[in-house]
Parts: structure tokens; C-alpha cells; sequence
């Protein structure tokens, strides 16, 4: 059985990674670039499983254990290092201690800090402007290409075909079946075809075999500064009451990345210029840790957050083709799920359906039936 | 000392070595552009300035590929030169 695999970030490897873990050995990923040209090379790789909805937490928790064990079993690097949620008002503590019980149920550890306890999980926060925080312990970060490029040796060695700067133009279908993918390098036949070619690459793939995919790339600014000496403790500090949820994270190299979610020109090319993003999204996280106002800016570029409309990714079986599947539109966290992606997508194409029920509320189907994923608090 | 192999550094910014170009080819690293982002060459505060057509030069030699070839994704990004934070908040208007 010859399993073919269009886009080759982080879902695409782990989908290849887990079916060869279960006995799959004819796998091609077609990538349009180079490895993980798209989101997956411009995150900032950071992973929690403190999220809003049922679905988003129980499939994260799972993933961070996955993630854990990578550690030994693939050689990856992550730290637990924590989220700071910082409340600037007092009734968001309310919003906090909520979504702490919320977690709690699902056994993730969160806490909220008094402003006392804010300041040991990160010293010379300005702590007249700070009400309190919610913190979870369990969460981290990790070196992005470091992992990534570990992940790609492992699968070459292991066999896994990979065809670069190839473009998967549309699938070739007949009746039910697809049966090839016509690419920029001519056609690829296949047994079963699955699509992680991120927010607007699957959507317009699809599109050639008339599925309509929700799904939107959301222009995003991230700025680096030159690297430091470790001034971030926790992995990543977000700024909650401010619009936009500017946060801040240091990489393990020792870049301090700032973004904020300021509206942009949806899917605005990679080289257009948004200088004015640097001063908005630098200010109110400033005004939280005064110290980075001594630090240079490098640099900042373009990526997307694959947005569709219930922030979730769309995960599955694509009706009513018996061997088409699809594994995108991660909204901004798709790396963090890069490993349970891989697990329940290869349980739908081998096994028929998810073995963690829940997935089946994130299929395309949901948006046919109008039901989309309910979040109990939504940030930003 | 004397006679002491003294390693040959590609990437000021960023202490990217010769070696570690050579020895990321060998272990099976076959994109300009996945090298540079492994190992951070032309991410220091520079841009790539004194380091980036070194580099795709020696990595060009070692996968048998022209230097045209091997560049086709490396952008400058803005602000260019490094910025202290406190200067680019002046007039900052929400
Ligand atoms: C600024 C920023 C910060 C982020 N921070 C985080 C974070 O901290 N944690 C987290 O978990 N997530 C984060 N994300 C989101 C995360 O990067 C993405 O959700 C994730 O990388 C998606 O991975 P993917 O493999 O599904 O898609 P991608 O990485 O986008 O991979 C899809 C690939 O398909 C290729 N492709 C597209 N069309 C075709 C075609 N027709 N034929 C062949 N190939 C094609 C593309 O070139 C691309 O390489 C962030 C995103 C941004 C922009
Ligand atoms: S010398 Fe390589 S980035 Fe400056």
C-alpha cells in the first residue's frame, strides 16, 4: 500500500513517522518547498494543553505526553518551563480561577498567583500594573528546527520518499477514488492520499476535487531581538487583557520573541512589510517586564495561523472519498499537536476511525451539521 | 598552540563553524535553506552580510550544486540593523 503524503511540516512528518511505526513502508511526502517552508518553520514553539474546549485540551495533554516521550525515542529537546497568563485587571482573576477548575477536571495543574507568587515565576515583572496571573506548569517550549531535522533523518533513514520543491498542482480522482497527484514534477499514484499542506495549500488542493475547506491563513508578525543571557524563566508570558494577547518567549538559542495578533491583509504575501508591528507589539509587553526595553531588535517576518471558523484544526476523512483524508487548519497550534496529528490520522486511514473519541468532533463533517467546536473562555 | 587546528568560523554572529557545515551535510542535511535554519547562519545580528555567500559557497561545493542554485529563499528583514526596543516605542499609536 502506497501512502502519499502533500505537505511536509510537522503534521506531515508525524503522520509519516507514526504509519511507519505501524508497519507502513511506501510513503512519499510531496512538499512544495523546502522541509517545513510553511508554519512550521515560522513558529515560535511553544506548547501547552491549558486551552478552552474539551477537545483542545484532552487532545494536547495527550500530545505533550507524546512529545515526552520523543525525548528518548527520537532524541528531541522540550522543556516544561511554564505559561503566565498575567491578569492587568482584577475580575480576570474570576475568568482564571474558572478556567483552573476547568483544567484541574483534566488533570493539568494550572494555578492562579497572587501578585507575591507572580513575581517568583518571573522577577521584574511591573507589579503595579499587575493583578495576579494563572500559571501551568506543564507547559514549555523547544528548539523548532532542531527537532524538526532530527524527525526528517529519522524518517529518511527509515525509508520515507520525500519530494521537494514539488507542488501538488490537483488531485485526479475517478469516482470516489483519488488516484494520483498531479504535480509541478509530474504524476504520483497513490493507495491512500492525505493532506497537511497547511491553511491555504490544502485549501485550494481541495478545492480541485470540489471540497470546500474553511479555512484561513491569518498574517502574523513575529519579532526577534539578538540573543541573551536567560532573562525569560517561564516559556512563554502572555499579556491576557491586552487586545491582540501580546505575549513574549526566549528561544533556547536566546532570541526574545514578541507577537501580538494585530489584523493584517489575510494571507499578505511573505515580503510585504509591516514595520509599524514592531512598536504595537513590543509596547504593552514592555510595560509588563520594563528590563526589555534595553534590548535590540533583530529582525521580524510573515507567517500564518491556518484559521478556521471554530479555531480548530479539521482533522479525518474527506466525504465522500473513500481515500482521502486531511490534517490542517491548526490555528496557530499546530506544532504542538504535530504528534497526536500523526496518531489519529494514521488510526482513521488504518483502523477507520480515531482511538481518542473525541477527535471525531473535529472532522469536516461539523461544519455540514453546523457543529462547531464551544470554547468555555476565548482569549484575545 | 603550535600546530593546533584552529576551528574556521563561517558565521561570525553566530559561531558557525566550517565543521559544523560539513558535518550537518553528512549527516544528511540536503537544503541550503533547512542547513541555514538548523544552524542559524544569517540570523545574527548581520543578516547573513559577512556570512551567507560563504556559506552557500562551501555548501554548494559539498552537495555538487551552483551557488545560484542553492540560494533561493534568503530574505534581509526589516529593521536591517539591530534597534534598541526603547527607540522603536517612540510614537507607538494604538
Ligand atoms: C507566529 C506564529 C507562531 C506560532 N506559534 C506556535 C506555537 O508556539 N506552538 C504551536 O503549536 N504552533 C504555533 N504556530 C502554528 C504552527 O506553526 C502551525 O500550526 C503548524 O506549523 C502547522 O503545521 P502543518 O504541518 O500542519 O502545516 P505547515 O507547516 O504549514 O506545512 C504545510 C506544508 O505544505 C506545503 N504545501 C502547501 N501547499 C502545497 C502543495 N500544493 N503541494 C505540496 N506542498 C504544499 C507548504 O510549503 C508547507 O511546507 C505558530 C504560527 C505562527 C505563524
Ligand atoms: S555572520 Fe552570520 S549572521 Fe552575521
Amino acid at each position: 500500500m502506497r501512502i502519499i503524503v502533500i505537505g511536509g511540516g510537522i503534521s506531515g512528518l508525524f503522520i509519516a513517522y507514526e504509519l511507519l511505526k505501524r508497519g507502513i513502508r511506501d510513503i512519499i511526502v510531496i512538499e512544495e518547498k523546502y522541509l517545513s517552508a510553511g508554519g512550521s518553520g515560522r513558529n515560535i514553539g511553544c506548547f501547552r494543553s491549558s486551552f478552552t474546549s474539551p477537545e483542545h485540551v484532552i487532545l494536547m495533554k495527550r500530545s505533550i505526553e507524546l512529545w515526552l516521550n520523543y525525548r528518548s525515542e527520537l532524541g528531541l529537546e522540550l522543556k516544561q518551563s511554564g505559561y503566565l497568563w498575567i491578569a492587568r485587571k482584577p475580575e480576570t482573576l474570576e475568568i482564571f480561577e474558572k478556567l483552573s477548575v476547568f483544567h484541574r477536571n483534566y488533570g493539568i495543574p494550572t494555578r492562579v498567583l497572587s501578585i507575591d507568587e507572580v513575581e517568583h515565576v518571573q522577577p521584574g515583572l511591573n507589579k503595579d500594573i499587575i493583578a495576579g496571573a494563572l500559571f501551568d506548569p506543564t507547559a514549555g517550549r523547544m528548539p523548532i528546527f532542531e527537532n524538526l531535522v532530527k524527525l526528517y533523518l529519522k524518517l529518511k533513514t527509515l525509508g520515507v520518499i520525500f519530494h521537494f520543491y514539488t507542488k501538488a498542482i490537483r488531485l485526479n480522482s475517478s469516482g470516489y477514488r483519488v488516484k494520483s497527484a498531479i504535480t509541478s514534477k509530474g504524476e504520483i499514484y497513490g493507495d491512500i492520499f492525505i493532506v497537511s499542506a497547511g491553511g491555504k495549500g490544502t485549501r485550494e488542493l481541495l478545492a480541485t476535487v470540489n471540497i470546500e475547506f474553511p479555512v484561513i491563513d491569518e498574517t502574523r508578525h513575529p519579532i526577534i531581538t539578538e540573543p541573551y543571557a536567560e532573562i525569560l524563566k517561564p516559556a512563554l508570558i502572555i499579556d491576557w487583557d491586552t487586545p491582540g494577547a501580546p505575549y513574549v518567549t526566549q528561544t533556547e538559542h536566546g532570541g526574545i520573541i514578541f507577537a501580538r495578533n494585530i489584523a493584517d491583509i489575510p494571507e499578505a504575501l511573505l515580503t510585504s512589510h509591516r514595520i509599524d508591528v514592531i512598536g504595537l507589539t513590543i509596547k504593552p509587553i514592555i510595560e509588563l517586564l520594563p528590563i526589555l526595553k534595553y534590548v535590540n531588535i533583530l529582525r521580524y517576518w510573515i507567517g500564518y495561523y491556518e484559521t478556521t471558523p471554530d479555531h480548530h484544526p479539521i482533522y479525518g476523512p474527506i466525504y465522500p472519498y473513500e481515500n482521502l483524508y486531511v490534517a490542517a487548519g491548526f490555528s496557530g497550534h499546530g506544532l504542538m499537536m504535530g504528534p497526536i496529528t500523526g496518531l489519529l490520522i494514521a488510526d482513521w486511514v488504518l483502523n477507520g476511525k480515531p482511538s481518542i473519541p473525541i477527535a471525531e468532533n473535529l472532522t469536516l463533517e461539523r461544519f455540514k451539521i453546523g457543529k462547531l467546536v464551544k470554547e468555555i473562555a476565548i482569549v484575545g | 598552540m603550535l600546530g593546533e587546528k584552529k576551528p574556521i568560523i563561517i558565521c561570525r554572529c553566530n559561531d558557525v563553524t566550517i565543521e559544523d557545515i560539513i558535518n550537518a551535510v553528512e549527516t544528511g542535511i540536503d537544503d541550503f535553506e533547512v542547513l541555514r535554519k538548523y544552524l542559524k547562519i544569517g540570523f545574527g545580528p548581520c543578516q547573513g552580510r559577512s556570512c551567507l555567500l560563504l556559506a552557500a559557497r562551501i555548501f554548494a561545493k559539498l552537495t555538487g550544486r551552483r551557488i545560484e542554485e542553492v540560494i533561493s529563499e534568503y530574505r534581509v528583514r526589516p529593521p536591517i540593523v539591530p534597534i534598541p526596543a526603547r527607540v522603536l516605542l517612540a510614537g507607538v499609536i494604538e
